[in-house]
């Protein structure tokens, strides 16, 4: 019942003055009472009646008696009377004469009741009348002295016969009468026996009642204290919910009331998230507990939450857990399961331990607050979310602020850039602009003196001679065009040009021009001419010096680039008001990628286009800028082989063109950061070399290397070869120096100062400025194989003799000379094959396309590679094989591998593959593009194989270090890069290597490897981050082992905190070591842990 | 309070929690983290950031509180969708070509991003050789993140955002609902790996094919930006892809040579090669 009802109940019930069971219960007693008594009172009544008759019977046997004495006492007096005649004899007759009627009226009306009686009474009187009166007539007799007379008269017997009479009847009525009395008392005691028994009933009865009363009261006082328990724990509960509550403190309330108010002994409360219910607080709950999420139906408390309703579970088993219940360990006897539940969805649900027996007014309570706890919970969920939103909104508007922070610290960078960049542009352009004169004015006397030469009017030039001051004049001229072009843009773009419009007869201009050019084309065979549309308009508002500049600089352009057909102008009406130029040729074209370029200041589609024509290739970006300066544009439409047709279009009037100043966008190519300068770089070395000096087509060396007095026998040893010499000292230094130089090769010192020197090789292999310049090792310490892994031509240990350094300078040269690059492919559909050499062809790339694994060990025994295309499906081995066979076979060379194949590849294929190959390519629409940026990357790497005679010194080498000899390092890493790099670092020494990629799989070899002595895991690298088990928890795993407490283990971890390395060492790593991984160090620390 | 002394003061304050919890907010942009300390102050009711630095080198238990003001967790599912889609038409395509993919979603936060590449791998039919890194320096953060449970009342905005992704499916697909929450797959995280990772501090853990790092650097000064976006290139692999939001650009970085224009609006880029 829910409590409005209830109180209407109770005021009800007051007003009615007594409760209804109350009141129901006084009327059964009073009833009883009324009864009892009545009955009670009937049966006094009767046993009155009863012993009223016993006695009136009892009377009239008295009577009898009394009438019969005194009728013998009469007789006795007569006859002593007779006998004496003394007349004192006489005495007993005269007082029964005076008491016998007496006597017999009382027994009349004694006997009333009884006719019969009535009858004997009458008899009787009859016969004492007769007997009276005999007696009377004796009596006379004798006084008169008749003694015989009298005694006459007794002979009759008559006397006799009425005194017998009168015996029999009063023996006849005493009978009647005694038979009556025994009826009677039979009569009086049965009366008495019920009357008995209504007392006693009576008496039970409302003893029952009494009882029943008393129970009742007793039951209806115990009620009420519990409901006021319960009530008072509900007004308690209510009390400690208030206020804002976080929903923690909220459950730590709600806890310890009910704890303390039920006298549970533990509990815990779950809220409803997501799937399950998580525990969010508890009440002396054992410390690590770890299930803390339920899920509705699971266990007892899930089941509470799932059906809503309070579960109480006696005889908890011993241990408690069996019962899947969260609170764990703890033995309660008994347990409440309560939900706390808002419009039938279930908020929380509450857990509570008894070691007591639970009461049912502690069920009750909790069915009652399972709404208030319910609201409370939501309520403080509410407000969680509602913080939640709050915060979120925060985070969205500082998110907001910051992206607008950025933004414009990227517009004030651009702006700054921009600013910068025409400030500098503007220097430029006016440093040209005043260069003028200082250019011209020699260019023009050396331009004159030529021109005197040539013509030679003296005579005393050899022919020879004269032809040479021709080409000096021709050549002079040419410079001169240009430098007119570089400063015709530069004016532009410092603004400088100025524009003169006046009214232009647009037929004079191209007539004009017609002219001027009629004889370049007819020089060439070329057909020229121009035609007006009848829709052009006549004249045109313009620049008519700007305009004919434009115009001659499309239309040589065009005879140039032509070498048969025609060359035609064409003016016509264009949209807007505007007039179109158009200039078309039936040249060489231009393909569609190169149009934009085309316009671009110093830029050309194509080096060896503008070498054939000659030229500066800045015609069409001064026509351009002049075209925006006149408020027009020019439009370029071409089909490659086919020609070219080059628009200007500009307006009629100026009016109607918004002049754009200065600085056109057509020269942001300019705006390009220059590349460092050798100015920027640090102080030169203190080992003297050319870098002040170089001669821009001089073959170059870099020597990368500490020791002075070694790098100034280098840079002799090059020079000595012909090559010019940087030197640089650190590997800071040597990075800079290579990216600024890009020599053409450079020998490397491994043992540097800042940096190890295969640091730097990795740098520069991955720089695509560096990438393809060979670099040639040299070092004290073998490292052979990670070097030529790092893409190394060759590998000198030092002490190094001058022969060796000779081989190296040569090997570089040849690296340096090669020209041609090869590439093998290997697959086994023809059509493929086809399509692979199509596609990776290219000027100086050699393609040898095999079908099977047979022809590819051939053609690698024959040649080296730069690269290397294999499908997995061959015919004769699988890719895979054929990959083993190459690493196995020292006379076959190994290039770098790229794998081309169908069919997707499952991780462990994957990961075998990756040993040989650093690119794996699964065939797809987008892989030909990925396969030719891959093949593109590797020939421009160096290759990294040795001749067979180089590889087997190699491995002498390498055994050299006995301590890992034939050890077995447990490689736990999922990174392919990492495996790859961490084998090659382990493998030269003679140390086997095993791979896990994740946590689980370690763990799965290390088990494998107690059951074979020969597979017995010496150490364990072990990666932090890995999918299924990260490296700390596999750590934990294996020293949880017995077996496994000494195995060494190193940390590999990407994290840099102190922190982190304790909690390696605290997971149970012996050592840890920082990615990315340096060498030298790991190669260390591996062997200090490798147990002896 | 100045605005110097406060600048001062946010100086100390970061370096103490550097000091005592490793956690690098020193060279965040300044600006932000400015405003977001002020947040912070009235949230922890103090006055001054010195009585706030007081009392979190005091009391450790105050930290995760803090924390959630220094690092900004926001985050939408298929956040920005043309981006997604960009992916899907641009890069998807040619991570077919690897046999197997790892991807690195850098400052994951509570996940959001992480859910949606995994679903758009799903749906792309790659999410089986795929691995998903998802980092973040946010511990309580990556904790949401692995539980993958998000309120229902943003599943609206996710489907629709989804949708305009490209969706080959329903995001509902993805999920369940249940209590007002959305429960991602958890199949999905089997293909996903969350952990702990400072882009100041740490150092590159794999080598990946695509690195998601949206909204991020936006709370990194230029330094820091660097040294992240130097991370990324030395994780991705040859041609591999850098994804930024789109408040975020190369332009100025150190790094602006290291990456070549993919798909510029929507800021995907390649990892430069030969």
């Amino acid at each position: 019942m829910n409590q409005p009802q209830a109180l209407a109940e109770s005021v009800r019930a007051r007003a009615a003055w007594l409760p209804p069971n109350t009141f129901a219960g006084f009327a059964v007693a009073v009833l009883a009472v009324v009864l009892i008594s009545f009955f009670s009172l009937r049966a006094v009544e009767a046993r009155n009646a009863a012993a009223d008759r016993v006695q009136r019977t009892v009377e009239v046997l008295d009577h009898l008696d009394v009438f019969l004495s005194f009728a013998k006492d009469a007789e006795t007096g007569q006859r002593g009377f007779l006998l004496m005649g003394e007349e004192r004899y006489l005495e007993p007759y005269r007082s029964a004469q005076v008491e016998l009627p007496g006597q017999l009226s009382s027994l009349r009306s004694l006997t009333a009741d009884s006719p019969a009686q009535q009858e004997r009474v009458k008899a009787l009187e009859s016969a004492l009348a007769v007997k009276m009166d005999e007696l009377a007539r004796t009596i006379e007799l004798r006084k008169r002295g008749d003694v015989e007379g009298a005694l006459a008269i007794v002979r009759t017997d008559h006397g006799k016969a009425a005194m017998d009479r009168i015996r029999s009847i009063v023996s006849e009525m005493d009978q009647d009468e005694r038979r009556v009395l025994r009826a009677r008392q039979d009569a009086w005691e049965s009366v008495t026996s019920y009357s008995t028994a209504v007392t006693t009933g009576g008496s039970a009865v409302l003893l029952f009642l009494i009882l029943v009363a008393a129970f009742v009261a007793s039951q209806e006082y115990r009620a009420r204290e519990a409901e006021a328990w319960v009530r008072a724990g509900q007004t308690g509960l209510a009390a400690r919910l208030q206020g804002e509550q976080i929903l923690e403190t909220l459950g730590e309330n709600v806890l310890s009331f009910l704890a303390g108010y039920l006298g549970a002994q533990v509990g815990a409360i779950h809220v409803q998230d997501g799937t399950g219910f998580r525990r969010f607080a508890g009440y002396a709950l054992p410390a690590g507990l770890a299930n803390d999420v339920l899920r509705p139906g699971d266990g007892l408390a899930g089941q509470a939450a799932k059906e809503n309703r309070v579960f109480h579970v006696r005889d908890v088993p011993e241990g408690y857990l069996p019962v899947a219940s969260s609170l764990g360990q703890g033995e309660p006897r008994e347990l409440l399961l309560a939900p706390a539940a808002v419009d039938g969805a279930v908020q929380a649900v509450l857990e509570l331990g008894f070691l007591q027996a639970v009461r049912p007014q502690d069920v009750e309570l909790l069915r009652r607050v399972s709404e208030t706890i319910g609201v409370a919970v939501r309520t403080a969920l509410d407000r969680t979310r509602l913080d939640e939103l709050l915060r979120e909104t925060q985070r969205q508007a500082e998110e907001l602020q910051t992206q607008q922070d950025e933004l414009r610290a990227s517009n004030e960078e651009l702006e700054g850039q921009g600013r910068e960049l025409e400030r500098s542009n503007r220097y430029k352009s006016e440093f040209l602009a005043n260069m003028s004169h200082e250019l011209r004015t020699p260019l023009n006397s050396s331009l004159i003196l030529a021109k005197l030469l040539a013509d030679n009017k003296e005579g005393n030039l050899t022919p020879e001679q004269v032809k040479y001051a021709q080409m000096i004049s021709a050549a002079g001229n040419d410079l001169l065009e240009l430098i007119n072009d570089i400063l015709d843009l530069a004016r532009i773009e410092a603004g400088r040009v100025e524009i003169r419009p006046e009214p232009v007869p647009i037929a004079r201009v191209v007539d004009g021009l017609v002219a001027a050019l009629q004889p370049l084309a007819q020089q060439k065979g070329l057909a020229f001419g121009a035609a007006m549309d009848p829709s052009a308009p006549e004249q045109i508002e313009t620049d008519p010096q700007r305009l004919g500049q434009i115009l001659r600089n499309l239309l040589s352009n065009a005879i140039k680039f032509t070498e048969e057909g025609e060359v035609s102008l064409r003016v016509s009406a264009a949209p807007g008001g505007q007039v179109a130029f158009a200039v078309r040729d039936t040249g060489i074209g231009i393909p569609p990628e190169h149009q934009e370029v085309i316009f671009e200041a110093f830029r050309q589609a194509d080096g060896s286009t503008q070498r054939r024509f000659g030229g500066t290739g800045l015609g069409l970006s001064i026509s351009r800028d002049l075209a925006r300066l006149l408020g027009g544009a020019i439009a370029v439409e071409s089909d490659p082989g086919k020609g070219s047709a080059f628009t200007l279009q500009l307006p009629l009037s100026r009016a109607q063109a918004a002049v754009p100043q200065a600085r056109a966008p057509g020269t942001e190519p300019l705006a390009r950061p220059a590349r460092r300068s050798a100015a920027a770089l640090p102080a030169r070395s203190a080992v003297q070399d050319d870098r002040g000096r170089l001669s821009p087509d001089s073959r170059l060396v870099l020597v990368i290397e500490d020791d002075a007095h070694f790098a100034g026998i280098l840079r002799d040893l090059a020079h000595e070869m012909g090559f010019q010499c940087v030197v640089a000292q650190t590997a800071g230094e040597g990075i800079e120096a290579a990216i600024t130089y890009v020599p053409g090769g450079i020998v490397l010192d491994i043992n540097l100062p800042d940096h190890s020197g295969l640091g730097v090789l990795d740098q520069l292999k991955r720089n695509p400025v560096t990438r393809h310049i060979p670099v040639h090792v040299v070092s004290v310490s073998d490292r052979t194989q990670e070097a030529l892994g790092l893409g190394a031509v060759g590998y000198a240990i030092k002490p190094v003799n001058r022969e060796q350094m000779v081989e190296a300078f040569r090997k570089l040269e040849a690296k340096l000379a090669q020209g041609m690059r090869r590439v093998l492919i290997v697959e086994d559909d023809a059509g493929q094959r086809e399509a692979l050499a199509n596609l990776l062809g290219a000027e100086r790339v050699e393609i040898v396309a095999v079908a099977t694994a047979a022809e590819a060990l051939d053609r690698l025994k024959a040649v080296t590679f730069d690269c290397m295309v294999v499908d997995l499906n061959l015919p004769d081995l699988s890719g895979y094989q054929l990959l083993e066979r190459m690493a196995a076979q020292e006379d076959v060379s190994f290039p770098p591998v790229i794998v081309y194949t169908g069919r997707s590849l499952e991780r462990d294929e994957e990961q075998r593959l990756r040993r040989f190959s650093r690119s794996i390519i699964i065939k797809d629409a987008r892989s030909p593009e990925r396969l030719l940026d891959e093949v593109t990357l590797f020939l421009h790497q160096v290759e990294s194989n040795l001749p067979p005679e180089r590889q087997r010194m190699l491995k002498y080498a390498r055994s050299r270090d006995s301590a890992l000899e034939g050890r077995r390092v447990l490689v736990v890493e999922d990174d392919v890069r990492n495996v790859f790099a961490l084998s090659s670092v382990l493998e030269p020494t003679g140390a086997k290597v095993q791979i896990a990629r994740n946590g689980k799989e370690a763990l799965d070899a290390l088990s494998r490897s107690l059951g074979d002595p020969a597979a017995g895991v010496d150490l364990v690298l072990m990666d932090i981050m890995m999918p299924e088990m990260d490296g700390l928890t596999a750590m934990r795993e294996i020293r949880r082992n017995p077996q496994w407490q000494k195995l060494p283990i190193i940390a590999l971890t990407a994290k840099a905190m102190k922190d982190d390395q304790e909690k390696c060492l605290a997971a149970g790593a012996n050592d840890y070591i920082a990615k990315p991984l340096d060498v030298d160090k790991l190669l260390s620390l591996v062997r200090v842990w490798m147990p002896k | 309070m100045g605005a110097e002394s406060f600048d001062i003061d946010m100086r100390l304050f970061v370096d103490a929690i550097y000091q005592k919890y490793q956690y690098d907010f020193r060279a965040y942009a300044a600006d932000s983290l400015k405003r977001r300390l002020g947040l912070a102050l009235s949230r922890f009711g103090c006055e001054t950031l010195s009585q706030l630095q007081d009392r979190v080198l005091r009391d450790p238990a105050s930290f995760p509180a803090l924390l959630e003001y220094l690092t900004v967790q926001v985050s939408d599912m298929f956040r920005e969708p043309a981006s997604f889609a960009a992916i899907r038409e641009q890069v998807v395509p040619i991570l077919r070509t690897y046999p197997s993919l790892k991807i690195w979603v850098a400052g994951c936060s509570t996940g959001e991003e992480a859910y949606s590449l995994a679903i758009l791998l799903r749906e792309e039919g790659l999410l089986e050789r795929s691995l998903l890194y998802a980092t973040d320096i946010n511990a309580s953060a990556l904790q949401k993140a692995e539980a993958g449970i998000y309120d229902m009342e943003r599943m609206a905005a996710f489907t629709e955002n989804h949708r305009r992704s490209g969706a080959k499916s329903s995001l509902s697909d993805h999920y369940t609902a249940a209590y007002g929450r959305a429960v991602f797959d958890r199949a999905l995280k089997k293909f996903m790996v969350f952990s702990d990772h400072s882009l100041a501090t740490d150092s590159v853990f794999a080598e990946v094919q695509v690195v998601s790092c949206r909204n991020v650097l936006i709370y990194f000064n230029r330094e820091l930006q660097d040294r992240a976006l130097g991370l990324f290139h030395d994780s991705l692999c040859h041609g591999g892809f850098l994804w930024l939001g789109l408040g975020e650009s190369l332009r100025f970085s150190a790094w602006a040579e290291g990456f070549r224009e993919m798909a510029p609006a929507e800021r995907i880029y390649r990892k430069a090669g030969a």
